[in-house]
């Protein structure tokens, strides 16, 4: 496993779409750094640029990537090598090729500019992110074996949770705003890995007293040591979860 | 050697094999052949696991297929290389697999060098032509010395030269009492080197015979011939 991932980093690191990726970083994260005088608010707009586009461009490059490798993945698999291997390699080289992307592009520029808690969580929580998007992807991909309609459902899936799950969660508030479900909403954000992200790095900040009500429970929770680490160690079962499902689907599925 | 017992596959309500039975022995050169979608590829993936079937079973030396991957250790595939990791070059992927199998103990170099692999190795797969990398493939199915050889299309985008060179190398596989599957829509190319014709219809075979047998009912010599007198609709 470790030598296919080896190979398949090697090639993903010259691939155009992850230098590319690493150049759009980079470019945002010094320009964000050089047009903005206060360093929490550049964190702020990277955070946004983590949370959006970050999961966007793992999920369609790692789907694309799989479906495009498909005759390597059977010609390994020609070979006496079991394919809890292959997939685990394809997970590894991913996510390592990303987070060298994410890592030189938005943390080297935050590191720089704004060394601080909140800069360390953002660094730390997009890698996390970006490993969990990249086996939602995997485990897409060898769901669907359609390589059209597996990029469709990871985009959609992209929508879900970037934008739809918080509207609902939104909406939930909003019909039931005269209960007391603060803590109800606290332990739904924990059903969406990017909510889990935003929640953890604006509560290390300003903008966190500006959340109201429902901010108060929430700076309890995720400004505390404890509630840190709840979060990160929430964000790593959703690794696990998604990579071990990605695994199981593989090792079950027709190629 | 490959043992194929009542296998049918379903995708979905779709029913691509069809309780297909098969005996393939060492020493025989077969040629798996039908019209697109008759389920040749679905036979090939079942044998090597690719794909799991709906029904049946396959065991290749004795190993029933799906159970353990040791199997494939004596089986050298030659796909159709189309989508692959577009920056890793040549060398890489022998690499690679040398790696992998390093177990095997002996290596088979003779399509490499056929093929002059060495003075491509340092290209990148995305910049292969067609016919570049189905001389990869082939030498990769070669390598590992397999007992089993499963060629799928391998003259498909071949130059006249290497198409023989390879013909030559297949015939000498099979005096050497290795077993080959091949399949290929250039009837041409498999004269002279198949053993025994496997004729797959709608997922059912519609023949299964000798050379000699297929010679003697047509009363032809070539083997595109003695297929279309085969398929011909028997008249009374």
């Amino acid at each position: 496993m470790i030598q296919i991932a080896r190979y398949l980093t090697i090639d993903l690191l010259k691939n155009k779409a992850i230098i590319g990726s690493l150049l759009l970083f980079a470019a945002i994260g010094w320009g964000l750094f050089f047009i903005e005088s206060q360093p929490e608010k550049a964190l702020l707009m990277l955070m946004q640029v983590t949370l959006l586009l970050l999961p966007l461009i793992t999920l369609i490059f790692s789907c694309v990537y799989y479906y495009n490798s498909y005759e390597f993945t059977v010609l390994l698999l020609s070979h006496p090598i079991k394919r809890s291997a292959v997939i685990q390699a394809f997970f590894i080289a991913l996510s390592i090729s990303f987070s060298i992307a994410y890592t030189l592009g938005i943390g080297l520029p935050l590191i720089i500019h704004n060394p601080s808690v909140e800069s360390f969580i953002l660094l730390t929580s997009g890698n996390l992110l970006l490993w969990i998007f990249v086996g939602l992807a995997l485990y897409v991909s060898t769901k669907v074996n359609d390589k059209v309609r597996g990029i469709g459902l990871v985009l959609i899936l992209w929508a879900f949770f970037a934008f739809i799950f918080d509207g609902l969660l939104m909406l939930l508030m909003y019909q039931f705003g005269a209960y007391p479900i603060e803590k109800l909403i606290l332990v739904l954000t924990f059903l969406n890995p990017i909510d889990i992200s935003r929640i953890s790095v604006i509560m290390q900040t300003d903008a966190g007293a500006m959340m109201g009500l429902s901010g108060a429970i929430f700076i309890e929770f995720f400004g505390s040591l404890k509630g840190m680490l709840i979060s990160f160690s929430s964000l790593l079962v959703w690794v696990i979860l998604m990579y071990l499902g990605s695994v199981l689907n593989f090792r079950k599925s027709d190629l | 050697m490959i043992s194929i017992k009542n296998i049918s596959k379903n995708f979905g309500k779709h029913e691509v094999l069809k309780s297909i039975s098969l005996e393939l022995e060492k020493g025989e050169c077969v040629a798996l052949i039908g019209p697109n979608g008759s389920g040749k590829t679905t036979l090939i993936k079942i044998i090597l696991g690719l794909l799991y079937a709906t029904e049946g079973t396959v065991t290749v030396n004795g190993e029933i297929v799906g159970k353990d991957v040791a199997y494939r250790s004596i089986i050298g595939y030659m796909p159709q290389m189309s989508r692959l990791p577009e920056n890793m070059t040549v060398a890489q992927v022998f690499a690679l697999l040398k790696r992998l199998r390093s177990d095997v103990e002996t290596i088979d170099e003779s399509v490499y060098k056929m093929f002059d692999i060495d003075g491509m190795k340092s290209k990148a797969l995305g910049k292969l032509s067609g016919g570049m990398r189905q001389k990869v493939s082939a030498a990769l199915a070669f390598m590992f010395s397999p007992e089993i050889l499963i060629l799928d299309e391998p003259t498909a985008a071949l130059d006249p030269v290497s198409n023989e060179n390879l013909k030559d190398k297949i015939k000498q596989e099979v005096a050497d009492g290795k077993m080959v599957m091949i399949t290929s829509h250039n009837l041409s190319d498999l004269d002279g080197i198949v053993s025994r014709v496997v004729y797959l219809m709608e997922g059912e075979v519609y023949f299964d015979k000798t050379i000699e047998e297929l010679q003697a009912s047509t009363g032809e010599e070539r083997l595109n011939r003695m297929i279309v007198e085969s398929l011909k609709p028997q008249t009374a």
